[in-house]
């Protein structure tokens, strides 16, 4: 008797989000299987990839790789413009580090000019990343959720302590994407979308940013939320989970060890950009297939091989 | 490991409200009825329209679009001992929120309702009886056994017959109760599901000791692996109960807005 292999697709799926308008805007989500499980039900839509670029623009290329890559940018919209020529790259993640309080303090005014010059530079779909302190944070998403009204943007994110002005400006008044920002905590990052729902940001306005780390630095962590996420979401059908998941993998990856101690101080391990190039691939491939239904990834190369493993798995 | 399915129980013939609303195709009482069951919390919505000898068939297609096209299709337990009349709901049924669920079949009399929901792709309430209520454990399994062979041999996946212990009254059968919650453990051993007219167990109790020997009675049965019961979604106690225990069961992931969800 011949082998027939039971499907595993569930009668629950992923929200389908759109990111960004117009020809370029791309879709996310979707999926009733687990990750790649393409043999159970074909993949909705395939993960996607987006490119972390700095309000430092090209100061903020550590390896030459990177700087290879955007040869001839003087300025962050010459990246951008760039970045639309790579391969695998679907949208941009606009990440503010620049204006932490703690360091340049760039203005809230300085962050949204800039939100607005590559909004016209370009017609990927916008992340907006933030530079991790609360209050500032919070401004910049609302002031570029309204100068990027109808772009149809992703703040990251809105957190436990800032998600009602955040959900109230991005998600209902300026009807942009809201991402909410959980750092591994898998009950929070339930309570978060039923407490930004209660708030009446509609669910398919919702992804979910459920905190990330390197491999090797307590990814195990990770991986098991996302997994307890995929089950919740899929075989339990819980609607306060089937948002599709986010995940900055370079923030994570280029500030590691293996990413950052020189070939003069530890020359077995070899050169330093590959190390980093493999924390960042390793580090993206294991969230791709735990679940992400985007990642946010800096070197080139590191982006090319991700791109041909999504499609190698599509 | 899935959410505990409650069936709403409150759209039903004995109610004279609905009763005359069923007579005379008022639709405002039974939307009402349906609306407060689905805000509790009720997964699917029991649709009982008693024995309905004459017009049943009419009766029934009646009630099931006019529920599912106000409930977003919502998922309905066909409740009546017309046979040709479950079926004739089943015709106009819309499953894209979750199969029909014919109430019911038992060992007995009624086995062919277990052929009626193969036929139709249906799940089934398999009560563990024949005639009169099983003497005791044994002979529950004896049904059940019966039962499942039964929906196997026409095609039924076995997780669509949802096997119903029949819940007892306390008050003249104390001592009976542990062994319909063991049932249930059986069932749960076995790998099926089970449900069940929970209430039945408080019957003739005060107003006031119902939800309180309800959700008892649920947070029990649910430690035994019980996975769906016909239940009144209104009563508070026992809804919040039914969901705390899916907490602890793992069911559902816990947040801390859980009981408003």
């Amino acid at each position: 008797m011949a082998f027939n292999p039971k499907k595993q697709a569930f009668n629950a799926s992923i929200n389908a989000v759109t990111l960004g308008a117009g020809e370029k805007s791309t879709v996310i989500g979707g999926e009733n299987t687990l990750p790649f499980y393409t043999f159970d039900a074909p993949m909705a839509n395939s993960p996607k990839i987006a490119l972390e670029i700095s309000d430092d623009g090209m100061a903020s290329l550590q390896m030459p790789g990177m700087k290879a890559a955007f040869e001839g940018c003087a300025s962050v919209v010459d990246m951008v413009k760039k970045a639309e020529e790579l391969h695998g790259i679907s949208a941009i993640c606009l990440h503010f580090e620049g204006a932490d309080p703690n360091g340049e303090n760039k203005s809230v005014e300085e962050c949204v000019a800039l939100a607005k010059e590559v909004a016209e530079a370009t017609a990927l779909p916008i992340i907006i990343m933030g530079c991790k302190n609360i209050e500032k944070d919070a401004e910049i998403f609302n002031k570029c959720s309204e100068a990027l009204q109808g772009k149809n943007i992703v703040v990251l994110s809105a957190r436990e302590e800032d998600y009602k002005s955040v959900g109230a400006s991005a998600g209902m008044a300026y009807n942009q994407k809201v991402g909410a920002e959980s750092a591994v905590d898998i009950n929070l990052a339930k309570q978060l979308n039923v407490l930004l729902c209660q708030l009446g940001v509609p669910a398919q306005s919702i992804v979910m940013n459920l905190g990330s780390s390197c491999v090797g630095y307590g990814y195990e962590y990770l991986s098991s939320t996302l997994d307890r996420v995929k089950a919740a979401a899929l075989a339990q059908n819980d609607q306060q989970l089937q948002m599709p998941i986010v995940t900055p993998v370079s923030t994570e990856t280029w500030n590691v060890k293996e990413a950052m101690v020189s070939e003069e101080e530890v020359p077995e391990w070899g050169s330093l950009e590959e190390r980093g190039i493999e924390m960042e691939i390793a580090t993206a491939a294991a969230c791709l297939t735990g679940g992400s239904d985007l990642v946010i990834m800096k070197h080139p190369a590191a982006i090319e091989t991700i791109a041909k493993f999504i499609d190698s798995l599509m | 490991m899935a959410k505990f399915i409650t069936i709403g129980e409150r759209i039903h013939c004995i109610a004279p409200s609905i009763r005359k609303a069923m007579a005379e195709r008022d639709p405002a009482p039974i939307l009402q009825r349906a609306e407060e069951q689905l805000k509790a919390g009720a997964t699917y919505l029991d649709v009982n329209i008693g024995p309905a000898e004459n017009g049943g068939e009419e009766l029934m297609q009646w009630a099931v679009k006019l529920l599912q096209e106000n409930f977003d299709n919502v998922p309905l337990a066909l409740d009546t001992a017309n046979r040709k009349a479950i079926e004739a709901g089943i015709q106009v049924y819309n499953r894209s929120k979750g199969k029909p669920i014919v109430n019911s079949a038992d060992a007995g009399s009624r086995i062919e309702n277990i052929d009626l929901a193969a036929a139709n792709d249906a799940i089934v309430i398999a009560l563990c009886s024949a005639d009169g209520i099983a003497a005791d454990n044994d002979e529950r399994m004896m049904h059940m056994s019966t039962m499942l062979e039964r929906g196997l041999e026409h095609g039924m996946e076995a997780e669509d017959l949802w096997f119903d212990p029949l819940f007892l009254v306390i008050k003249g059968m104390q001592d009976k109760q542990m062994e319909v919650l063991e049932a249930i453990k059986m069932f749960s051993d076995n790998g099926l599901n089970s449900t069940g007219g929970l209430s039945n167990n408080s019957n003739g109790m005060p107003k006031h000791i119902r939800p309180i020997m309800d959700a008892t009675m649920v947070a029990m049965a649910m430690m035994c692996g019980m996975t769906s019961a016909i239940v009144n979604p209104c009563d508070l106690r026992l809804m919040e109960t039914i969901k705390s225990a899916d907490i602890i069961r793992n069911n559902t992931l816990y947040a801390d807005s859980y009981l408003e969800i």
